[in-house]
């Protein structure tokens, strides 16, 4: 940063903010409001265990059954599960986890407004029955798979510790189904997740991970594990406890070592939820030693690994210099100019945001990623990328000129950056024009250190970017017109126009000039 | 006020009254109705007025001063009395949708006008009911009621557009698209199915079609940030819709007017935009509809007409097909042959071609003529937009299209020569497409940089060109003889110097031509040729060369501009002080008759100053006349007075704020020239630059302080002897200015100023004050800026005065304030000092107070002795400290201090440097060398002494190198 020189010090009179590199790093929320539809490739929150319309092999029960299931009515699932008997009551709660698992429509409400929760609940403790208990958090897995008022529900019917106490079952499908159930109560926020946590979740599910090999489990296990796990990891507002987060982080190195390709991508997904938070949490997990890791995941070619494993390398390099170093330490950078044009769009502008934030640092970074040969690239997104992976090579172009050394931006512009980059001035969008004219001023300015700054003068009017320039003038937004004022007023114009501030008059010949009588003593 | 009959009488009279053309009878009305508007229920009267007053007049005055009324003061300002009582807040919110909504028109925009100021402050926390409230009215079926909420929505949600991406305003947009997509979908859906029921009813129709627009507007604010969830789930509905209408005729809507654009041209223009924005920021989701609305824009072109009213959509519908072709994976919707030849023949031609409304403004619109054809100011024009098609389709298909424009340039041409007379405009079309499109770069200051291979320049210059601005008649054709000129201008990098130095006489000739346009053009080419730089850095055109036409060329601007509408041409009067600048000596001839001409035309624009660029090219001229002639000969400076003087006394005398930083500045070229003395008509003038009113304005603080400068320069004596009771004033002005951090450097000036020419006895009895202020100043806030001007000062004062003086007078209005000055401000501030002036000031100062002050010797003073040698030998060593405090980031600074006076708006009456020392020291760090020795040999064995206990390392070893230099020792 060229903060503290005089020319520094006259750009953040100007931007009338001293940007320092901790700003130029953009955080992944900068709006939590969403206009869009919701991320297409963002992780499930919850879900509901919907078994095929013909048999479900995991219920023992069926195969005893020789009837076709016959659909009971709310009233008679309440009738039944009130039954002095077990079997009945068995097979009332049976049919409640059917129509719960019903395709289109399942009737949660029906079920909760019959007052069925604390009763499926006080099944979960029935361990002499284990098939009711089964059924029992089956259904509740379904319940606490819709809205968040349906998940209290299940909450409110004291469901947390008895599914706790099931995860450590001898019997793995109802364990599981428990760890099921805790996964879609964790994943409906931070309140409900870390309730999970306080009742002790974490370390029931760490009890299990500690077996001395992992592919002792069956994979569905595994991963329903993982993606509780996750979920636990998960939501802002605020983090998990650090202390359930140091607990889970060895589990996490271990699972991103197993061989599975869910675990793995769910495992990517948990540490991208938890390096979406500060530096002090980002820390904790660079300290976890995952980020080589990381990068290796990052080549794997399976889109739904790399997603996850670009987001958290993306996440770490919002944080410090030092955590920023560590992703490059890792070799991350060789990947970038092939995740730059990767040909899913999403992960483009993933891999262009993170570059942004790295050149958002030191100047031996920017050097990394001169070094890795993405500078052409970012040029080219600039040029005919993406909207959304524009913006993001935008912001990567204008840290860049911020932090970088008058080599680097000389390099920059050799590299063509300023028609593509000037050429989107005409942007429909006010913060990326704005952007951009940093940039523009940015390189101007060391180009006026240089010596150069006639001939860029000359390039940018010759490309066409002075008339945009002077059209933005005449821009609706403020900042945009303001800072398009100031570089034509500092680098284009000759003549300096009278400044004229309109100050009060006073009468007079002439002044006065005298001291004040009262004067005390000089104190410097 | 209370809600009353004889109330609403009342305000109807004040009402009225406004309106009055009598200035007599309005002002004291609007002033009433100012006075009364604090009071509670007067937005109330307003609003009771423009619904039911009996008088249309009226209703429609009450509407506009409530809505003034509105914009003044509903916004809360913090800190500030609320100006508006909140039940009449509250009663105005609650009643206004539904009056705007039954009022008529007139009173209806006034009114949705006001509802938008209101809602930017209220809306959506204070105002939670204003969108239901409104999307209820869709249902009403009645479409002025439909077009009112429309308008009123289009200028709530119009600063979407522009505004920044922000939680509150996302929060914001959210909320609006949950209550309005849905209903303004339904709506738009309806809309469109009543047009076609009432397809042949004209009235209903140009409703139905304002509604249209209004809701493609709607459309364009929603989606502008992002794209909303809603209208990706529905983009099917609405991009089929905006296509089907912009493929859509109704001869019924169809207008005869040339000039405004009708309701479908508006509709079709924003629909353009739209799917420009879409095809820029949604490219992914847009990508199934977007061939289709290339299809549609393009055919939209080749069957619109010229008229003037199409130009909007026009420029926007080529816009859009500008930023498509460029994109590589639509590259193939414009590769076929066929279609590019169709686009340069259908779409880009016609667009470039002269229209009879270029014709008129050629004519009577000059000056709006030259900003958009040479200022590029022309934006929104179609040959704008037509340029930047070509220079996209150049991207990918640059070969291609330049063979199709080179066959047209050539058959225009062949149709000119057929008949001139007839066919002058496929001359200006081929001229125009050759110098629009071989231009691949440009700029202002060099024209063409780089062309393409259209055609050979110098080839055209030769056969097209040259021939018209030959041709004797110049007032034949002037709009051939306007681009040939151009021509010249645009590629004059690109032409060799031979065609050049041919074009430079035909142009003076031109400067003759009746045409403004024409003549404007020709001085503008000779001011850019003029500029032009050759080998060695020198100007490309020579004096030598000019020699033959320099006397027409002076001759032909002063008559240019006599020509009506130019009196006040800046273009000719920058070419007339670029002439100057490049004649020199040349002009020392003709000096006379154009120092007349000068100045009148001085006086006559000083009587109303209205082109600022004028007056400064005239200031500029004048200060080049005066330079030019004085610089052989510095005893016509008094001729120059002669003739200026009434002038500038006349400005001063009324006053005309405009021009007196300038007349300030060429006072003092003038002054700066006599050798040391001061003519008594200055002398004469000086108690009338002291007075307050002239420093109250910022504007004149930096040249009337070189003013002053001036007169101290070559009248200190003077002053001192014959105005002596104007001192106190001139300390006066210094006081002024240092009790300001923007202007504090130039009050230094002047007191470096004083201090150096005025007599010191003449001072004697201020210099203890002109500290204390100092001082006081320094105590309240001690910024860097400041600082390094005071450093310079007491340094000054020191080498003026003497070390002991400076001691002395420090000590003498606090005991030991002279070691407090030096421990807390000379020694670690010094190295900020900058300028080499400025340094060797400090240089010299402190030396003499480390060797020629016996206090520094034999007091507690002496503890600093070493530390202020150190500091001295950091600035003569170390690299300059430019840090500056965090909190300083803000103040205003506009000029770095320096010794000098910085301000030189006027180039040419810029000022030499001045140093004060000048060659008294050459090298000071040989005069620190010498002046040590000096103060060693007077008492033998203390400086050693002192070096060796605490003096750095460092710093000794460059120190033994000064002494070596200087060839002494120390002893």
């Amino acid at each position: 940063m060229s903060a503290g020189t005089d020319n520094g010090a006259r750009l953040n009179q100007f931007k009338n903010k001293g940007k320092d590199a901790d700003e130029l790093r953009r955080r992944r929320a900068e709006v939590n409001v969403e206009l869009r539809r919701a991320k297409k490739d963002d992780h499930i929150l919850k879900r509901r265990n919907v078994h095929s319309l013909l048999d479900e092999p995991t219920s023992p029960l069926q195969e005893k059954d020789p009837n076709p299931p016959h659909h009971w009515t709310v009233e008679e699932i309440v009738g039944g599960v009130n039954s002095e008997n077990l079997d009945y009551k068995l097979q009332a709660t049976q049919a409640a986890r059917r129509l719960l698992s019903r395709e289109k429509q399942p009737p949660i409400d029906s079920i909760i407004a019959a007052g069925l929760i604390p009763t499926f609940v006080s099944f979960l403790a029935l361990s002499e029955c284990p098939p009711i208990q089964f059924e029992a958090a089956w259904a509740l897995t379904n319940i606490a798979s819709g809205t968040s008022d349906q998940t209290s529900a299940v909450i409110d019917g004291g469901a947390i510790p008895a599914f706790i106490s099931l995860v450590t079952s001898p019997h793995q499908h109802i364990s599981e189904q428990a760890i099921w159930a805790l996964g879609n109560i964790a994943g409906d926020g931070p309140s409900s997740r870390d309730l999970v946590i306080s009742h002790g979740g974490v370390h029931s599910l760490l009890a299990l991970l500690s077996a001395p090999d992992l592919s002792v489990f069956p994979p569905t296990y595994l991963r329903n594990i993982t993606w509780t796990i996750s979920n636990l990891c998960r939501n802002k507002n605020p983090p998990p406890p650090l202390e359930a987060v140091l607990q889970l982080l060895p589990a996490l190195v271990r699972l991103l070592h197993h061989d599975d390709k869910e675990v793995l991508t769910d495992t990517c997904w948990a540490v991208s939820y938890l390096t979406d938070h500060t530096n002090e949490r980002i820390e904790v997990v660079v300290q976890a030693g995952l980020v080589p890791r990381l990068v290796q995941l990052l080549a794997c070619g399976e889109l739904s690994i790399v997603t996850p494993a670009l987001r958290s390398l993306g996440n770490i390099v919002t944080g410090t210099d030092e955590q920023t170093q560590c992703v490059l330490n890792a070799g991350a950078l060789a990947l970038f100019p092939s995740l730059l044009r990767h040909p899913k769009p999403n992960i483009q502008k993933e891999a262009a945001w993170t570059v942004s934030n790295i050149t958002a640092g030191k100047d031996n970074q920017i050097q990394e990623v001169i070094n890795a040969g993405l500078i052409p690239i970012l040029v080219e997104i600039l040029q005919q990328g993406d909207y959304k992976t524009q913006r993001e090579a935008v912001w990567a172009v204008t840290n860049y000129t911020s932090g970088g050394t008058v080599d680097q931006v000389a390099y920059l512009v050799h590299c063509n950056v300023l028609e593509p980059l000037l050429n989107l001035l005409i942007t429909k969008d006010s913060k990326i024009v704005l952007v951009i004219l940093d940039a523009i001023y940015n390189i101007l300015q060391m180009a006026r250190k240089t010596g150069e700054l006639e001939k860029l003068c000359l390039m940018i009017e010759e490309l066409g970017g002075l008339d945009k320039i002077e059209a933005l003038q005449s821009h609706d937004n403020e900042a945009v017109y303001k800072s398009s004022l100031n570089i034509i007023d500092t680098f284009f114009s000759d003549e300096n126009d009278v400044e004229e501030s309109v100050v009060p008059e006073a009468g007079g010949d002439c002044y006065a000039f005298h001291i004040p009588e009262e004067q005390s003593t000089f104190k410097f | 006020m209370e809600l009353n009959d004889a109330n609403l009488q009342t305000l109807t009279e004040f009402l009225r009254k406004t309106l009055d053309p009598d200035p007599t009878v309005r002002r004291p009305a609007e002033k009433f109705l100012e006075s009364v508007e604090g009071n509670q229920n007067y937005p109330l009267l307003l609003l009771t007025l423009l619904e039911k007053s009996q008088d249309t007049v009226i209703r429609v005055c009450a509407a506009v001063t409530f809505k003034n009324y509105i914009k003044r003061n509903w916004r809360i300002v913090e800190d500030e009395p609320n100006k508006i009582s909140d039940p009449d807040r509250t009663a105005v919110k609650a009643n206004i949708v539904n009056l705007m909504l039954s009022s008529p028109e007139q009173i209806q925009k006034q009114l949705s006008d006001a509802i938008s100021i209101i809602g930017r402050e209220d809306f959506p926390q204070k105002w939670p009911d204003l969108l239901t409230e409104m999307v209820a009215r869709f249902r009403s079926g009645d479409f002025h009621i439909i077009n009112g909420v429309l308008r009123t929505a289009h200028s709530l949600f119009k600063r979407y557009r522009h505004e920044f991406k922000s939680n509150e305003l996302w929060s914001e947009i959210k909320l609006v698209l949950d209550t309005f997509a849905l209903p303004l979908t339904e709506l738009f859906k309806a809309t469109i199915e009543l047009c076609q029921t009432h397809a042949t009813d004209v009235n209903a129709l140009k409703v139905l079609f304002s509604s249209l627009t209004l809701i493609a507007k709607l459309f364009y604010s929603l989606n502008f940030q992002d794209l909303p969830e809603f209208f990706e789930d529905n983009m099917e509905t609405w991009m089929t819709n905006f296509h089907g209408l912009l493929t859509l005729d109704n001869k019924l809507l169809q207008t005869d007017d040339e000039e405004e654009a009708g309701l479908l041209e508006l509709l079709k223009s924003q629909i353009c935009d739209n799917a420009a924005l879409y095809a820029q920021k949604y490219d992914e989701e847009f990508q199934p509809y977007l061939p289709r609305f290339v299809t549609a824009i393009w055919n939209l072109l080749v069957s619109t007409g010229q008229e003037v009213k199409y130009d909007l959509l026009v420029s926007n519908a080529i816009q859009f097909l500008a930023s498509v072709c460029e994109r590589p994976h639509y590259k193939h919707l414009f590769e076929d042959q066929n279609t590019l030849t169709s686009i340069c023949e259908k779409v880009i031609v016609p667009n470039m071609e002269f229209r009879s409304a270029d014709e008129e403004a050629f004519e009577d619109n000059s000056e709006e003529y030259i900003r958009r054809d040479l200022e590029g100011s022309d934006i929104d024009t179609r040959r704008r937009a037509a340029c930047d098609l070509v220079r996209g389709l150049c991207k990918f298909f640059e070969g291609p299209v330049t063979a199709i424009f080179s066959g047209y340039v050539n058959s225009m041409l062949s149709e000119y020569a057929k008949n001139p007379r007839e066919n002058w405009k496929h001359k200006d079309a081929a001229i125009y497409l050759v110098t629009s499109l071989a231009s691949k770069a440009q700029t202002q200051k060099h024209g063409i940089t780089q062309a393409n291979e259209l055609v050979n320049l110098t080839e055209f210059f030769v056969n097209h060109i040259l021939p018209d601005l030959k041709s004797p008649n110049v007032n034949e054709f002037p709009v051939l003889k306007a681009d040939a000129i151009k021509y010249v201008m645009i590629f004059r990098s690109q032409l060799p110097k031979e065609q050049l130095l041919q074009a430079v006489p035909l142009l003076i000739t031109h400067l003759q031509a009746e045409s403004t346009v024409e003549h404007t053009y020709a001085a503008h080419a000779l001011e850019r040729l003029f500029t032009m730089r050759g080998p060695n850095n020198a100007t490309l055109i020579t004096a030598a060369e000019m020699a033959p036409f320099t006397e027409q060329l002076l001759n032909n601007l002063f008559k240019a501009l006599a020509f009506p509408g130019s009196a006040e041409n800046e273009y000719i009067m920058k070419a007339i002080m670029r002439s100057f600048s490049l004649l020199q000596e040349s002009i020392v001839p003709y000096i006379p008759t154009l120092i007349g001409q000068l100045t009148h035309k001085l006086l006559q624009v000083s009587k109303n100053p209205s082109k600022p660029h004028f007056n400064h090219y005239l200031f500029e001229s004048l200060c080049l006349s005066v330079r030019i002639t004085c610089k052989a000969n510095p005893t016509t400076v008094s001729s120059f007075e002669e003739a200026l003087f009434p002038v500038f006394t006349e400005i001063l005398q009324n006053d005309v704020q405009e021009f007196l930083p300038y007349v300030f500045q060429v006072m003092s070229l003038l002054l700066e020239i006599h050798s040391n003395s001061i003519p008594a008509s200055y002398m004469a003038l000086f108690p009338h630059l002291l007075q307050p009113v002239l420093w109250e304005r910022t504007g004149n603080i930096p040249p009337l302080v070189r003013l002053l400068q001036a007169y101290l320069e070559k009248g200190g004596e003077t002053i001192a002897r014959s105005a002596a009771d104007k001192i106190p004033g001139l300390l006066g002005v210094f006081q002024k200015l240092i009790a300001s951090k923007a202007n504090d450097h130039q009050g230094f000036y002047l007191l470096n100023s004083i201090i150096e020419h005025m007599p010191p006895e003449s001072l004697t009895q201020y210099r203890k004050q002109i500290f204390i202020l100092l001082f006081q100043r320094l105590q309240s806030s001690k910024t860097t800026k400041f600082i390094k001007s005071f450093l310079v000062f007491v340094n000054l004062y020191c080498v003026k005065y003497g070390a002991i003086a400076l001691q002395e007078i420090f000590d003498s209005i606090q005991p030991k304030m002279f070691g407090m000055v030096l421990e807390k401000i000379v020694i670690p501030e010094v190295q900020k000092v900058s300028g080499p002036v400025e340094k060797k000031i400090c240089a010299v100062g402190i030396t003499k107070v480390l060797t020629e002050c016996p206090a520094m010797m034999d007091t507690e003073y002496t503890k600093l002795w070493t530390p202020l040698l150190q500091a001295l030998i950091g600035l003569f060593e170390l690299p300059e400290d430019d840090s500056i405090p965090d909190d300083e980031h803000f103040i205003d600074i506009e000029d770095t201090p320096g010794y000098q006076t910085a301000f030189s708006q006027l180039a040419f009456a810029g000022k030499k440097e001045h140093d004060p020392i000048g060659d008294a020291v050459g090298n000071p760090k040989i005069l620190l060398a010498q002046s040590l020795h000096k103060l060693s040999t007077a008492c033998p064995g203390r400086v050693p002494s002192m070096l060796s206990t605490s003096l750095n390392a460092e710093a000794l070893q460059f120190l033994q190198g000064y002494l070596q230099a200087a060839t002494v020792q120390l002893v």
